[in-house]
């Protein structure tokens, strides 16, 4: 909303410069966005909320302005006398729909030279961005601008049968806008018509065929309201809009029809010539009664916090033309303006005074009461991942959950639904809630190596969307990606779940089902027999020029396994002894089946397993191959004798030949 | 020990006294100890002798070649200190770089969520999440937005279904705590939330909002404004003043946009601030009482504030960021950068 400093002046007086002005306005909430000088004029822009479609006037800033500077405020006149002939005569109106059109009100000027408006309308219209059009068009603007009312004037003598109706639009009439836009219109959008056609968007712009020309003698003024939602959708639906709908969608003030129609009637006449014909056609439904709301004084202190005096708090009400109808120690009966509509509830007058009274004029306190607060078991392990990760070099990225359907079809691990489908999307590309982080992980990676950059490390904590029965699944995951190897990457899923202390049971189980993955190197990790994620070397179809290794691991289940509770164990104060085995297997026996034939003998001295490394080589059978490992053995009450752990020793050999086929490595 | 290997021994240790060079050390080293030297020499005549004496005579020599060792080398390194070979002076530099370790780093988006989040929760504010993908009643309804309010239509909230959407605020999950909990609440809410807003240098269809909500009794403005300014002096630093604005939420009544000092040009006025002196950070207001009403909260007996601010938004204006996509595109040159 654009105003001109200099009208504003025409309603309250005040000593404030532009500027100080600005500062003002923006303190009370209509935040200045620009001061530009417009001759010897300044032109303010100011940033009307949506709430307070009464400041779309420069009449409902100049309210405010009296009760920033305690001036008080001038309405231009509107005294008219009806002249000539009658105006139930010279027009029918008809309103078929009164709850999108509640009042629509018509005024008739006659016998009116259209012209170029005198200099001080044009300077002033101008200055707000306005382009003059002719002396009529222009005061139904300048009118506007004043009071916040749009209105319209019709030629009269293009109104078919000097009949105005207010109804729905018939599917597939059309009309021509002012604006030169041919629009086709359906039946959910009203419009003022004469006996054969549309000539007006109610309330969103006039018809080309009624406007007002050079050669227009007589004129109809309408001065109407309509409801704001018909205004909003029919101007989005049609694509247009213009001053008059943006006021409409915010809604007017019911009780200021009057006086705007008259107010124009009385400017054009005054320089258009012509007369005013006598009354004015008003079809109304019932008036709404002045709201009456009841503001407890010590209610507005416990809020704001500030002991503000019912004297000053009076004042402010009264400056805003709230009608104060008593005040009875505590209480203040209040009469609310029918040009504030937002306001309705106490707290909506505990809002205006401390507006006016001034935000930064209420203490600021610390007075709430000491709490203490605790991390959540989700933020302890969220941040422990990103902690570890960004010590082992990875950078943490972060990508969007909506994205392309097609780039997704290999990475659907967790769920076999269909992804979540968004209704209204942007693009294709960003049309579907993802399923996996993978693939914008993959992209960033390819973002990357096109700048020549193919070492990449990065990871992600985000969430999944998983269909569920209402709304969907969401699930929190860590995706990982890494310039390194298949069992590096293993490594740090290791290190994560020992050092989140999760004991459960974890296995390693091939896996090929996604192209992300390139089939040799790719497994399923399953904790408790449950999968918790998927690792793989990346497929070649990626496109990488170098090796890439792919993690995605479900972290609400890390985060039901974490373990913080720290106990520390007292070190056995006895020597560990190892043994080193090297021992020849058939190529398909795992080291998980070695690993767990050795765990099952249940030794008591044994510690830990220790892989080392596999060797394929000359000395080596083909179809077999070395397995090296450790195993270290300790007590916690004595020295042990070297005969127990080569006892122990044999056992494990024995097991392991009988079980796997196992001998110890000769060369 | 034999004579010859006694003769040797003897032979070194008179040698030895007399060097005084670091060239002389390395000179006898290689004239002892050498492939071809006086040790080596001694070493092959092992495979001649009588194989009993064998161990006992290579057990000898190695003890005299440790002896030769040990001695050469603290000479050598008493000798090297402070003086290297002449034309082929070393001085250490300590200016050179020290090997380095490559660690990652946090997104700049984590980064800022955990400094606001840790400024709040030394004031006793815990940490709260709900689902993204949202009902329509958690994102309008019970937040006091009315049915026909523009941001509900399909042009500014992403919908899967009738009502069923795409979060457009972290303000649900407000609701959601307040229907679960009764006062006293003190939350802080990070997270993602979505507007179909083509993506521009200031827009993005997905980015990151922290909600707070206080509720309690005798909770006031005035503290509102207090908690927020604890919260400003400490991330953005002692210096910045902090200013309040008249505003309009459906959900908050008196509802306030909050600015600080700009703290590029000292609110003197730049292009960060468009000349005003001022940034918006993030808007704030008193819960109204339709919201407590929604949970079924007793407006009389309690109050509370809120407040929500967006992450990307903070995070550019503190790093000087002139570009939003920045965040989303994840180049290691951008990433490595905070």
């Amino acid at each position: 909303m654009k105003i001109s400093y200099n009208w504003l002046k025409d309603y309250i007086c005040f000593e404030l410069s532009p500027k100080m002005l600005a500062d003002k306005l923006t303190g009370v909430g209509l935040v200045v966005a620009s001061i530009e000088s417009v001759e010897d004029d300044y032109c303010i822009e100011i940033e009307v909320t949506a709430n307070r479609p009464d400041c779309l006037g420069i009449v409902g800033i100049a309210r405010e302005v009296a009760a920033l500077t305690k001036g008080n405020i001038q309405f231009p006149a509107t005294d008219i006398s009806g002249s000539s002939g009658d105006i139930s005569q010279l027009v029918k109106v008809e309103v078929k729909e009164s709850i999108l059109c509640p009042e629509y009100t018509a005024r008739v000027v006659r016998n009116i030279t259209v012209k170029p408006s005198p200099e001080w309308l044009q300077k002033r219209l101008k200055c707000i961005g306005l382009r003059p059009v002719n002396n009529v068009v222009d005061v139904t603007n300048y009118v506007m601008m004043e009071t916040g009312q749009p209105l319209h004037a019709f030629d009269l003598e293009k109104v078919s049968g000097r009949q105005i109706r207010v109804r729905r639009a018939e599917n597939g009439e059309e009309i021509v806008a002012i604006n030169g836009a041919k629009r086709v219109l359906f039946h959910d959008m009203l419009v003022i018509a004469d006996e054969k056609r549309p000539v007006a968007i109610a309330g969103v712009m006039g018809g080309k065929d009624t406007e007002v020309t050079d050669s227009t003698k007589n004129i109809l003024i309408e001065c109407a309201q309509f409801e704001t939602r018909q205004v909003r959708r029919t101007s989005k639906a049609l694509g247009v809009a213009s001053d008059s709908s943006y006021r409409f969608e915010r809604g007017t003030d019911p009780l200021g029809l009057d006086y705007a129609s008259k107010r124009t009637a009385k400017l054009i006449s005054e320089i258009a010539g012509g007369e005013i014909c006598k009354g004015v056609v008003d079809i109304g439904t019932a008036r709404n009664e002045a709201k009456k709301v009841v503001l407890r004084v010590d209610r507005l202190q416990k809020i704001l916090g500030v002991e503000i005096n019912s004297d000053v708090i009076l004042d402010i009400l009264a400056r805003l033309q709230f009608k104060i109808l008593n005040h009875v120690d505590n209480f203040i009966d209040i009469e609310i303006p029918s040009f504030r509509g937002d306001v309705s509830r106490e707290i909506d007058l505990i809002e205006e005074v401390s507006r006016i009274y001034d935000y930064n004029n209420i203490p600021t306190k610390t007075s709430v009461h000491i709490r203490g607060s605790k991390k959540s078991k989700h933020e302890i392990v969220e941040n422990f991942i990103r902690d570890s990760l960004v010590g082992l070099g990875f950078y943490e990225a972060k990508t969007f959950s909506i994205v392309n359907p097609g780039f997704l079809k290999d990475a659907n691990f967790w769920s076999g639904e269909e992804a979540v489908e968004i209704a209204n999307p942007l693009r294709q590309e960003e049309s579907i809630l993802r399923t996996s982080l993978l693939p914008s992980l993959v992209k960033a990676k390819l973002h990357n190596a096109n700048h020549g950059n193919e070492r990449v490390k990065l990871f992600e904590i985000a969430k999944v969307y998983l269909k569920g029965k209402k709304l969907p699944d969401e699930k929190n995951c860590l995706s990982l990606l890494d310039f390194t190897d298949f069992f590096e990457v293993k490594g740090i899923v290791q290190l994560l779940l020992k050092n989140l202390k999760i004991r459960a049971k974890c296995e390693w189980v091939e896996f090929n089902e996604t192209r992300l993955f390139n089939g040799e190197k790719a497994a399923k990790i399953l904790l408790e027999g449950k999968t918790v994620g998927y690792l793989g070397e990346a497929s070649k179809e990626l496109g990488f020029k170098t090796p890439c290794t792919l993690l995605e691991l479900d972290v609400d289940v890390l985060v039901r396994k974490a373990d913080f509770d720290k106990k520390y164990c007292l070190p056995s104060p006895y020597p560990m002894i190892l043994r080193d085995f090297a021992i020849v297997v058939d190529e398909e026996k795992t080291w998980a089946s070695i690993e767990n034939c050795i765990n099952e003998l249940k030794i008591p001295l044994l510690k830990e397993v220790n892989y080392f490394d596999s060797y394929r080589g000359k000395q080596i059978q083909e179809g077999k191959k070395s397995i090296a490992f450790n195993v270290s053995f300790q007590s916690h009450d004595r020295t042990l004798k070297s005969e127990e752990v080569d006892n122990a020793s044999a056992i494990i050999l024995d097991a392991l030949n009988k079980k796997l086929g196992a001998e110890l490595r000769k060369q | 020990m034999s004579e010859e290997l006694q003769n040797v021994q003897k032979k070194f240790h008179d040698e030895v006294v007399t060097i005084k060079t670091l060239q002389e050390a390395e000179q006898l080293k290689v004239k002892y100890l050498g492939r071809t030297g006086i040790v080596s020499e001694l070493m092959k005549v092992i495979p001649k002798l009588p194989v009993g004496d064998r161990a006992s005579y290579g057990k000898q020599i190695n003890s005299l070649k440790d002896e030769i060792s040990r001695i050469l080398t603290e000479h050598i390194d008493k000798l090297s200190i402070g003086k290297k070979p002449a034309g082929k002076r070393e001085v250490f530099d300590p200016t050179l770089p020290g090997k380095m370790y490559n660690p990652g780093k946090k997104h700049p988006i984590t980064q800022t969520i955990e400094d606001i989040k840790d400024v709040f929760s030394r004031l006793g504010f815990e940490v709260a999440y709900g689902p993204e993908v949202e009902l329509e009643y958690y994102n309008f309804d019970a937040l006091n937005i009315p049915s026909d309010h523009p941001s509900r239509t399909d042009f500014d909230t992403f919908y899967i279904k009738d009502d069923i959407l795409l979060r457009s605020q972290t303000s649900t999950v407000q609701i959601r705590i307040m229907e679960k909990q009764k006062p006293p609440i003190r939350i802080i809410a990070p997270g993602i939330v979505y507007r179909p807003d083509t993506v521009d240098a200031r827009h993005s269809f997905m980015f990151h909002q922290v909600e707070g909500l206080l509720v309690d009794e005798g909770v006031s403005f005035a503290d509102l404004k207090g908690t927020l300014n604890q919260f400003i002096k400490s991330y953005f630093g002692k210096n910045i003043e902090m200013r309040l604005r008249p505003s309009f939420f459906p959900f908050t009544e008196p509802s306030a946009e909050v600015d600080i000092s700009c703290s590029l040009c000292s609110g003197k006025g730049c292009s960060v601030c468009s000349y005003s002196g001022w940034v918006e950070i993030l808007g704030a207001g008193m819960v109204d009482p339709n919201v407590f009403e929604a949970v079924h909260y007793d407006a009389e007996k309690y109050t509370g504030f809120a407040f929500g601010l967006g992450v990307e938004r903070v995070t550019m204006l503190k790093y000087g960021i002139n570009d939003i996509r920045l965040f989303y595109e994840n180049d290691l040159r951008f990433l490595s950068q905070f």
